[in-house]
């Protein structure tokens, strides 16, 4: 699919069954909500890319996929260093905050509001979690094959169709990337330089990506499900499958360690607020 | 049309046993499927699909379909599996029936079970991510149990030599075992039909042969009963038992190959072709060669050839016939419009693409760029255009290194048209299309509309001009994008496989363009598998193979290179072949090297054999 690496099918993740993958995934999203320490999130998020790394996910994925984060990082940077002055007297009892920059009173709506160091710490918190999610999604479709994601989910208990229809669609991902690709590709060709344009002839041209895009999606959904129903697909659960999902030694072992290790966050969260806005850690 | 009997042994089926036994025994069962006064519209469509066809399928026989594109091929394909009407909806007259059972009383799913479908894009039609998966993936929805389910997954690989490939990913098997495993997917529903809609279509010779050979095989040793549906004309009169031509909805003929195929005439005002070899004896005829039967199968040609060339020796030597094959290549005199030097090119975590290549290319050429999928053509001509930088060595734009020029700026002189025009539509109508890049390009309003209606009339398409460019036919499709191309006045144009899926006549037409643009004083260059249609276009072969250039020479010598186009999975169209039996008779000095069933045919009318006239 180009965005792994050939070698990301036989790391340690990838050998794993789907249910411990996506055992994995809640827990972890569990744990980034319920820590609200930056330190504790940002090890976590930290640990998330590095597993990301072993698992074969290609760097310039992360890349792409943190810089579509940044805007949104930078807002939530700004918004919480500007208004979350309540929430964080709630959490910490600090009777006042640590300004570290005053907007000029000139300025329209805002002028004249604090950004608060304690404000943007939190801010930080919420985009670690928000980096840690992100880093899940590759961390578990990369690692794992979309004809095993289905056995996986049907052993869960997810209907059939449904599972199926997930993994089918997170299959036409690469097609459809790969289709934006050529048909931008064919727009240089005509020689357009999209580099070289203003922002809003630049969008111009690149809403016309939909023309084509559109018309193969549309051709290409209509032409698979035609190929389903030769293949006497009809989505019912009613089916027999190839392969077995058992769980071996390690999927157990991986399940066992996340069980405890949720225990062990919340208890350290609740009796030692270990993890809490301006707690111990 | 052979007539087998007798109980085949079928390789250890794992199909049940009445099913294998009905598929060895032909005659002696009802047909597989009938046809009966079956008409259909699309819906919101009010031309019919299929026109009153009544057609009974016999067991056990290979039946080819032919026709023009938008002559119902696929339509009555999906007909036998009940996708039309039960999926696609519109208006179904008539009676289908398939194994007994009446395609509208019976759900898809149930008629899949006797009736398996290729289509014809190896990609779209694969869904698992590993082969056996494929295979299982029908036979998990028919509730199949696991044990069986691997038991005819091991006997279905076996069946297309595609053993020792369960565990792979499909989209690291070749085009041609892609449709093997397609093939095997369906043998493995043991079913009583099996349905292919072109196959081959996008698959190299050796690809289609293989292909055709699979399922030959299965009809031949398992008795499988086949419908195809393919432009292969050559691969069809070989091994098809009978062929239904279709035209505009409509069976006009179904025959044997030898009576299909012999009657050129009949095809030409269809706009299909006869196998080269039957082209060639019926020009032979025409030009007053006795010849009592037109052959269409390539090995009763040769054969027939071999006998009129050993009965009846050349009176004089034959020199090669006027025309663009015979013209000159441009000297190296004259500088090199496009330079590669030692050009190698890697593509991330694969193999080396490109192995130093080195050539020169001319202004004005028409040049051929050939070999096997993966053989590093379409990477060669990426680097043209821009869109890859070469890992090592250089190419040079009239003595410019493209290093140095943006996509868009080589774009200007150098025009691509890709093998899907679609991906290359952007606009409403056919005008702004044609304008699009010049709008953007700075040029006035005025120069815009002179210049598109400069191109649009070059491409003969001003009367279409308003009307959206996805609602024309493809080959005018194809037109538009080489018009818009035009329009920046390109001095190469590139064509990437511009007859892949088009029909006969569409393949004429885009090679029309090309030949006219040729004719302007433009480089074309044609990345392409169908070396039949391009004897009569080229000058010059660049045969590629594992990422280096095999063979660079004129046209009348690539294409006798047999031993070199076999190495990179091509071979030399019918034509060349009886040329070369001629040769075997005759010797090379006394004979030019032949391309087209022309040039052949009238060697072989000049070989004094007996006449109509005597």
């Amino acid at each position: 699919m180009g965005l792994v690496k050939p070698g990301s099918r036989t790391s340690p993740l990838s050998r794993l069954d789907v249910r411990p993958k996506l055992a994995l995934v809640g827990v972890v999203t569990v744990i980034a909500f319920v820590w609200e320490s930056p330190l504790l999130g940002g090890g976590l998020a930290f640990l998330a890319l590095l597993a990301c790394l072993a698992s074969g996910v290609r760097l310039g994925y992360l890349r792409n996929s943190l810089f579509l984060l940044l805007p949104f990082a930078l807002l939530i940077l700004i918004t919480q260093g500007l208004f979350a002055d309540e929430v964080i007297r709630m959490r910490t009892g600090q009777p006042t905050l640590t300004p570290w920059l005053t907007v000029p009173e000139r300025v329209w709506w805002i002028g004249g509001a604090s950004m608060s160091v304690e404000g943007m710490v939190y801010g930080l918190n919420i985009i670690f979690k928000m980096v840690t999610m992100t880093l899940l999604v590759p961390l578990l479709v990369f690692t794992t094959d979309a004809d095993a994601m289905v056995l996986g989910m049907v052993k869960i208990r997810i209907p059939y169709k449904i599972a199926f229809v997930l993994a089918s669609t997170l299959r036409f991902f690469p097609l459809l990337f790969a289709d934006i690709q050529a048909i931008t590709e064919a727009q240089r060709l005509r020689g357009l330089a999209p580099e070289s344009m203003g922002p809003v002839k630049r969008a111009r041209v690149y809403a016309r990506l939909a023309v084509p895009l559109i018309l193969g999606v549309i051709v290409k959904s209509q032409m698979l499900d035609v190929v389903l129903q030769s293949k006497a697909f009809s989505g019912s659960s009613h089916r027999t499958y190839l392969h077995e999902s058992r769980l071996r030694p390690g999927d157990v072992a991986l399940l066992v360690a996340l069980a405890l290790a949720l225990v062990a966050v919340l208890i350290l969260y609740w009796r030692f607020g270990i993890g809490r806005f301006g707690g111990p850690i | 049309m052979s007539v087998r009997s007798g109980q085949v042994t079928p390789l250890g089926s794992p199909c049940p046993a009445g099913r294998v036994s009905e598929w060895s025994v032909q005659g002696a069962h009802p047909p597989v499927a009938v046809l009966d006064r079956v008409s259909y519209l699309y819906p919101h469509s009010d031309r019919p699909a299929l026109s009153n066809i009544s057609l009974e399928i016999r067991r056990g026989e290979f039946l080819g379909l032919i026709g023009p594109t938008g002559a119902g091929k696929t339509t009555l394909c999906l007909a036998l599996n009940g996708v039309v009407p039960q999926f696609y909806g519109g208006r179904f007259f008539g009676r289908a029936t398939v194994a007994g059972l009446d395609s509208l009383d019976h759900p898809i799913s149930r008629l899949a079970r006797h009736v398996a479908v290729v289509f014809e894009d190896p990609e779209t039609q694969i869904t698992a991510t590993s082969v056996e998966n494929e295979i299982a993936f029908a036979l998990e929805n028919l509730c199949v149990p696991r044990d069986e389910i691997l038991r005819r997954i091991a006997w279905a690989l076996e069946a297309v030599r595609l053993e020792g490939t369960e565990k792979r990913p499909p989209h690291t098997l070749s085009g041609g075992e892609k449709q093997r495993l397609a093939i095997a997917s369906s043998l493995a529903l043991c079913p009583d039909l099996l349905v292919l809609d072109e196959p081959t279509s996008q698959l190299d010779p050796v690809g289609t042969q293989e292909v055709f050979a699979t399922v030959r095989e299965l009809n031949r040793t398992l008795g499988l009963t086949v419908v195809m549906a393919s432009h292969a004309a050559e691969e069809m009169a070989e091994f098809a038992d009978r062929i239904a031509v279709l035209d505009r909805g409509e069976i006009v003929q179904v025959g044997p190959p030898d009576e299909v195929y012999a009657d050129g005439v009949r095809l030409a005002q269809l706009h299909l072709r006869a196998p080269q070899v039957a082209e060639t004896f019926a020009l032979a005829r025409g030009k007053g060669l006795s010849v009592p039967r037109i052959p269409v199968r390539l090995q009763e040609g040769i054969a027939l050839a071999r006998d009129l060339s050993m009965q009846h020796p050349l009176d004089q030597p034959v020199a090669c016939p006027e025309g663009i094959a015979g013209h000159p290549l441009p000297g190296t005199d004259k500088a090199p419009l496009l330079s590669v030097r030692d050009l190698h090119y890697t593509y991330r975590d694969g193999p080396e693409a490109l192995k130093g290549i080195t050539l020169d290319l001319y202004a004005g050429e028409y040049v051929l760029l050939v070999g096997q999928n993966g053989a590093g053509k379409s990477t060669l001509v990426k680097h043209f255009l821009g869109l890859l930088r070469p890992a090592q060595g250089q190419v040079l734009l009239a003595g410019t290194d493209t290093r140095t020029l943006k996509v868009s700026a080589l774009a200007r002189r150098i025009g691509y048209v890709a093998q899907n025009p679609d991906h290359q539509i952007f606009n409403a109508t056919v005008e702004e299309e044609v304008g699009f890049a010049l709008r953007h390009l700075g040029f006035s309003k005025r120069q815009v509309r002179a210049t598109v209606d400069e191109s649009l009339d070059a491409m003969g398409l001003s009367d279409v001009r308003d009307r959206h460019p996805l609602a024309l036919p493809r080959g005018d499709r194809a037109r538009v994008v080489v018009a818009a191309i035009l329009a920046m006045a390109p001095e190469v144009i590139v064509f990437d496989e511009p007859t892949t899926g088009q029909d006969y006549r569409g393949a004429q037409a885009i090679l029309d363009v090309s030949r006219q643009l040729h004719e302007q004083g433009k480089t074309i260059i044609v990345i392409t598998h169908h070396l039949y249609l391009m004897a009569d276009v080229a000058q010059r072969v660049i045969v590629m193979g594992a990422g280096r250039v095999l063979l660079d020479a004129p046209i009348r010598e690539a294409y006798h290179a047999d031993d070199v186009l076999a190495s990179t999975r091509l071979t030399p169209p019918q034509a060349v072949l009886l040329a070369k039996t001629l040769h075997a008779s005759f010797g090379m000095d006394d004979l030019c090297p032949l391309l087209t069933p022309a040039e052949v045919a009238g060697v072989l009318a000049r070989t004094g054999g007996p006449r109509w006239d005597s």
